[in-house]
């Protein structure tokens, strides 16, 4: 078997001593950050991406995965405990989780959120090993009008899942298809958009702009409202985190549920883990016998969101790794550090970096282990953290983002340019624009760029041939699908009343 | 008496609306006023300021009207880049600006969005005018740039025209606090990493962004400001191995 071979090879490269030890530091910076609220995940990998330039590209890619599925453990603790969400993905479970807490079952809480988590992991590390290679095949059959057909998708997807306007959303991404345009064009080599600024030449930083709209404009939103924040600390001792077997049986299946529906949702470009919670959490309350129990510290409403983000934080390495399209933000960034690290991402990665891809994907089910047995004796430091006030905490992590993108190419510029884009991000937010489609334009730019010049060069100028050709045909019609039904008032409805159940 | 007083303090809001947009329309010509006062002190190259004025001056009370109608008139005369930032630019956000003065808005939220979002992208149509375009059936380099902007036109019109059509948020409120000192924090280690060198700068800058909320209690500030920049000053360089000046440029030598 073929699978297992793969699933081997990449065990003996994940169970290496610097690569054990850089999975640990990934999975226990993702659970700081993911505790941390008022800094994201963006944030966070592309703060470290420049640190990685030190290490071995599979030690990096490790570390940055682990932070990733790291945080989404981290956010339920904290929405657990103290009802404040460190992640987007686990505001869900702090709904019926802290009500659980309020009762003085934070422990089997805690439990119920990491068990569900690292089951969902498990099957998702498995997914990944199985989809792969039939979809690396598939990916051969691409030619330039099927890959800008797929991003096209992609981005659809990212405005169907994504919350308020459509657009909006459309708009921003166009925007951030416009930014990506910036520097030198990669077949002519004209200039673009530069302005005769010799740091533009080279296009803007994929990181400076994260950080900008992620980092910066984040921390000066939030000191819209105050340094200090409302936090209840849930304040007694954490008491028997073994949940009663009465527990296990009534969160079984929503976490089956929640990891099946993560895994789908984690592979579909645009989704990814925020999604995916908030989904789970309707299906549970639909499908309830009693859904009046929801809000008042169910156990099936931690059990499903946490699992469903967990399995799609894992399934969106899927597209990633096999056709070499991110599905969401932080997928982009794993791009940017591929890109650092001089490796292509894309269908032949597979067979070229065995290494990597397998040993990233073993490394995956060794970091939940991990987690799993790390994280819940350490739940009462992490709490501690919380009491780190924010008004220390903002001007530190001001420095640290300063210094990160500093030392990415040391250049002052991409420093300024970040600020730059922190207050463009603080205007999008004013605005109720989304900045995460944003981003995902930007790295989908340059290669749908390419695609759309090299499918009509082949055609010889025919734009019919996104059509004609059978496999773009069906990936466009999809898109123009899910748009006109996004836009149907219906599903709009039922859109909307998913993101504002999170928020009360 | 109640109707009339929301009306003329709708219309004062409009006013207001406009002019800020107009603003909008001339910024990139302000802007450029602004950069070039540093050629006075020798920073830098480009024009003077007197040389932007008088040239964005002509372009945009002359230059633009005579191209108009120069091109009715056959002329085929390649324009300036000021003439055509007036008329791709400047000119449909004056339209825009005096559209406003005649609607009611009934989102700001999105109206103002959609018509910034479009200031945008007609300013990346103008960035991109001068690049080449099709060549044949082959893509030039400012193809893809142009499509994508007025796609972002029409998309922000659309917006825009949302903020008209249906009820929403009002603008929301902006502070100034917080953006002013973090920004002023970033621009400071921008400017000063170079010659100042790491410990300094991430002090200074740590303190400068501390001042952005009005809850920082000083003497705490100094402290973790003190550690976190010992924290730097060993885990970037020594740790991580980035390149990176420590200490101040004049204390080298």
């Amino acid at each position: 078997m073929d699978i297992f071979a793969n699933l081997a090879h990449g065990f003996a490269v994940a169970f290496s001593p610097i690569n054990l030890l850089m999975c640990l530091i990934g999975a226990l910076v993702g659970t700081l950050v993911g505790v941390l609220p008022g800094i994201g995940t963006i944030a966070t990998v592309a703060m470290l991406l420049p640190i990685t330039f030190g290490l071995p590209p599979v030690g990096a890619l490790i570390m940055l995965a682990g932070i990733y599925y790291g945080a989404q453990y981290g956010g339920s603790t904290t929405s657990i405990l103290v009802n404040i969400p460190g992640e987007a993905t686990s505001v869900v479970t702090a709904i019926d989780g802290h009500q659980m807490a309020k009762q003085g079952r934070a422990g089997p809480a805690l439990a119920i959120a990491a068990i569900g988590s690292f089951f969902a992991g498990c099957v998702a590390t498995v997914l990944i090993a199985i989809l792969g290679a039939p979809l690396t095949k598939l990916a051969l059959a691409f030619g330039p009008a099927e890959y800008f057909s797929l991003m096209v998708l992609g981005l659809i997807f990212a405005v169907v899942l994504a919350k308020g306007s459509v657009l909006k959303a459309i708009a921003m991404i166009v925007f951030g298809l416009l930014l990506s345009m910036v520097g030198s064009d990669i077949e002519t080599g004209a200039s673009r958009m530069a302005f005769n600024i010799p740091e533009l030449a080279d296009g803007l930083g994929f990181a400076t702009v994260a950080m900008g709209v992620f980092g910066f404009a984040e921390i000066i939103r939030n000191l819209d409202h105050g340094a200090e924040m409302n936090r209840d600390l849930v304040q007694q001792k954490i008491t028997g985190l073994m949940p009663t077997r009465k527990d296990l049986a009534d969160s079984t299946p929503p976490i089956l549920r929640g990891t099946v529906l993560g895994s789908i949702l984690g592979i579909l470009p645009g989704g990814g883990a925020v999604i995916a919670s908030f989904a789970a959490y309707t299906l549970e309350k639909k499908l309830a016998k009693n859904p009046s129990r929801f809000g008042r510290g169910a156990i099936e409403g931690v059990a499903g969101p946490e699992s469903a983000n967990n399995a799609a934080a894992q399934t969106s390495f899927i597209p990633l790794l096999t056709l070499g399209i991110p599905p969401n933000a932080v997928m982009a960034l794993m791009v940017g550090a591929m890109t650092i690290h001089g490796i292509v991402p894309g269908p032949q990665v597979m067979q070229k970096q065995p290494d990597l891809v397998w040993g990233m994907i073993a490394s995956m089910w060794i970091g939940n282990l991990m987690l799993i047995i790390i994280n819940l004796p350490l739940v009462g430091i992490w709490v501690r953290l919380l009491r780190v006030p924010y008004r220390l905490m903002f001007p530190s992590i001001v420095i640290f983002c300063a210094i990160g993108i500093y030392s990415v190419n040391n250049a002052p510029v991409d420093v300024i340019l970040a600020g730059v884009f922190g207050l463009v991000g603080y205007w999008l937010i004013k605005h109720d624009f989304e900045p995460a489609p944003l981003l995902l334009g930007m790295v989908l730019g340059p290669l749908m760029e390419e695609n759309l010049r090299r499918a009509l060069l082949i055609s010889r100028g025919d734009w019919s041939v996104f059509l004609t050709r059978p496999l773009s045909a069906v990936l466009l019609a999809v898109a123009a699908g899910l748009l006109v039904l996004t836009v149907l008032p219906t599903l709009r409805a039922k859109r909307d009343e998913v993101f504002t159940e999170s928020e009360n | 008496m109640a109707d009339t007083m929301g009306h003329s303090a709708t219309a004062t809001r409009n006013t207001k609306v406009a002019l800020g947009f107009c603003l909008l329309a001339i910024a990139p010509q302000i802007f450029e006023l602004i950069w070039s006062i540093g050629t006075i002190f020798g920073w830098g190259t480009g024009r003077g300021p007197a040389a932007v004025v008088t040239g964005h001056a002509t372009a945009l009370l002359a230059g633009a009207p005579s191209a108009i109608f120069g091109s009715f008139g056959g002329g085929t005369k390649k324009m300036s880049s000021e003439v055509l930032l007036a008329l791709i630019y400047s000119y449909p956000l004056f339209a825009v600006a005096i559209l406003t003065l005649f609607m009611t808005i009934r989102s700001a939220q999105d109206y103002v969005g959609g018509v910034v979002l479009m200031a945008v992208a007609l300013f990346a149509l103008w960035a991109s005018s001068d690049l080449q375009g099709m060549r044949g059936f082959s893509f030039g380099a400012g193809t893809a740039p142009r499509m994508f902007g007025g796609l972002l036109v029409a998309l922000s019109a659309g917006i825009a025209l949302t903020g008209l059509l249906t009820n929403g948020p009002a603008m929301a409120h902006y502070s100034w606090r917080g953006p002013l000192f973090v920004v002023a924090a970033i621009l400071f280690f921008a400017l000063s990493i170079r010659s100042l060198g790491l410990v300094v700068t991430a002090f200074s800058s740590f303190m400068i962004a501390a001042t952005g909320s009005h809850e920082t209690r000083w003497l705490e500030a100094v402290i973790v400001g003190a550690c976190l920049t010992v924290g730097c000053a060993i885990l970037f360089p020594y740790v991580l191995g980035l390149p990176m000046p420590m200490y101040p440029r004049f204390l080298n030598q």
